[in-house]
């Protein structure tokens, strides 16, 4: 990999170690959250206790959808602008997330096995900026 | 509580900068226009009007803080009056005359001008207008890139999976939409349209296509409301405001609003929307089959299908077959959105809470022409906002 990577927002998400979301989980009633708040915000926990956790791994595309077009700012994107998939992704950790995806809508089913990646969504001053995205798990790019 | 009737109503026909409709009127010229067919409707002028109540831009007017209550106050000229900028996203004009709907009943004021009005920019809704980390809007914008269309088409897609509704099924929902349209002056859209030509309109967001998605537009509503008591000096058929209601999102809302949420054990509804229709209903003590039609907020034709369902208005993964038996329309068993709806209106957005309220005002009349509902007699009017917000209205005559 030779091109340079930034995330395109800074502390939300880490390469190393596998692609994972940085968010946190409470340890007293169970709420997975991303990006990590700094409190648990379930009206009927009885005591924040959040921890961090890490968010990666495999999950179920829960729908999709494709930007046909552009979307307007705070977006970025190279040109031209090509169409790129939006997943809903329920992680098996229990956390429902978007995220974009990698591959073709026509490739794409509700309910196939995903895993969380991590990839540039545009290029800028000779860098490549990334965010997490879902690709398709090699089970389900085999019977797609 | 006090019993609150509509007086008057007003509108501007939708459009888009520089088209027949609005040319190029600003946001006050809109309002005007809306205010004073709503002053004229309800026979009151404009001095005695005692309080505004007005729904928030954050795309025209309002000086850049919101303040297009006050752009009205100074268009009519000062009289002083209180005015109350409410802002809540898309559902500011709901809001608006929730407000204008809770002083008057609590005996604070007895006659109030409620009043929302746009001008759009082009393209896609901005959802998001800070460039700031620690809003989830703009992360959601900045690391995914999912503006409205998108996430309507996932919704739009998972009920595809859910129920198996086809794309046909859900032009046939824009095709209704443009047939009520041709009957209503005010709207953008006027020209009928058939299946195929939905169907061959690009894709916005796959699954959901150009005609099935309402586009942003320029337009005005306004409508005078007061006491009961008072409305005896002015008419002999008001139109009463059996309730008004507003709810926020539920922390348990299991739909990809932001960028992550656990996974619901149950099912994903729009909660804000579904808190404030089921709060209405209770409110007014009048059920979801007693409703004869709705205004429900249609940014995209999927809502027209999910919504009823979502309330109670009729069963689960039945919409399509209404649909497909013209029971949404006019003079079906269940019409739904008979103005023709934001995909034929496009989306001002803060004007749409008031421009429901002119058309159920309408409707219970029995004013609404081409696109009457027969007999019109209790209407629910809904909106959704960015934020979490919603709105519910219920007119009866």
């Amino acid at each position: 990999m030779s091109e340079l990577r930034e995330p395109c927002v800074p502390g939300l998400f880490t390469e190393e170690g596998g692609a994972s979301l940085l968010g946190a989980r409470c340890r007293s009633c169970g709420t997975p959250y991303f990006p990590a708040p700094s409190h648990c915000r379930n009206p009927s926990c009885a005591e924040s206790a959040l921890e961090p956790q890490a968010f990666g791994g495999g999950g179920t595309l829960w729908s999709y959808s494709v930007a046909n077009f552009a979307p307007p700012a705070p977006h970025r994107f190279d040109e031209p602008f090509r169409p790129y998939v939006i997943g809903v992704v329920d992680l098996d950790q229990g956390l429902r997330v978007v995220g974009q995806m990698v591959g073709e809508a026509a490739d794409m089913r509700v309910g196939a096995r995903v895993d969380l990646v991590v990839a540039p969504i545009y290029h800028e001053d000779g860098k490549a900026f990334t965010s997490w995205k879902f690709e398709l798990s090699r089970g389900s790019r085999e019977h797609a | 509580m006090r019993e609150v009737v509509v007086l008057g109503v007003g509108m501007h026909r939708f459009g888009k900068t520089g088209d027949e409709a609005v040319g190029n009127k600003s946001v006050t010229e809109l309002c005007r226009a809306a205010v004073d067919m709503a002053l004229k409707d309800a026979g009151v002028s404009w001095r005695q009007i005692e309080a505004v109540s007005a729904a928030s831009s954050r795309f025209s007017g309002g000086k850049g803080w919101g303040l297009n209550g006050n752009d009205v106050v100074e268009d009519l000229g000062g009289t002083g009056v209180p005015v109350y900028n409410l802002s809540a996203g898309c559902a500011a004009g709901g809001n608006a005359f929730n407000v204008g709907y809770s002083l008057v009943a609590g005996g604070i004021y007895d006659m109030m001008l409620v009043v929302g009005g746009e001008v759009m920019p082009r393209g896609m809704i901005q959802t998001s207008g800070v460039e700031d980390a620690a809003d989830p809007e703009f992360l959601r914008q900045r690391c995914v890139g999912m503006p409205g269309p998108s996430f309507w088409a996932t919704l739009a897609r998972r009920r595809m999976h859910d129920h198996g509704t086809t794309e046909e099924q859900m032009a046939r929902v824009t095709v209704k939409a443009r047939q009520c349209a041709v009957g209503n002056p005010y709207a953008r859209f006027r020209k009928a349209v058939t299946v195929e030509e939905v169907l061959a309109s690009p894709y916005v967001s796959d699954p959901l296509r150009l005609f099935e998605i309402c586009p942003v537009s320029n337009g005005a509503a306004a409508a005078v409301i007061c006491s009961a008591a008072m409305a005896r000096r002015f008419t002999r058929r008001p139109i009463t405001v059996a309730t008004s209601t507003v709810a926020t999102i539920a922390f348990d809302d299991a739909l990809p609003r932001s960028l992550a949420g656990p996974v619901p054990a149950g099912p994903s509804l729009h909660t804000e929307a579904r808190a404030a229709v089921l709060r209405a209903f209770e409110r007014a003590g009048i059920g979801p089959r007693e409703i004869g039609f709705t205004e429900l907020q249609d940014n995209t034709c999927y809502y027209e299908l999910a919504f009823p369902e979502e309330w109670g208005l009729c069963e689960a993964g039945e919409a399509e077959r209404l649909v497909e038996a013209g029971e949404t329309a006019p003079g079906g068993r269940m019409p739904i959105n008979p103005s023709g709806g934001f995909v034929s209106f496009g989306e001002a957005t803060t004007a749409m809470g008031v421009f429901q309220i002119a058309e159920l005002t309408w409707q219970l009349r029995g004013e609404a022409g081409a696109r009457q509902v027969p007999d019109a007699r209790v209407g629910l009017a809904q909106t959704n906002g960015l934020g979490g917000n919603a709105t519910a209205a219920i007119l009866k005559r």
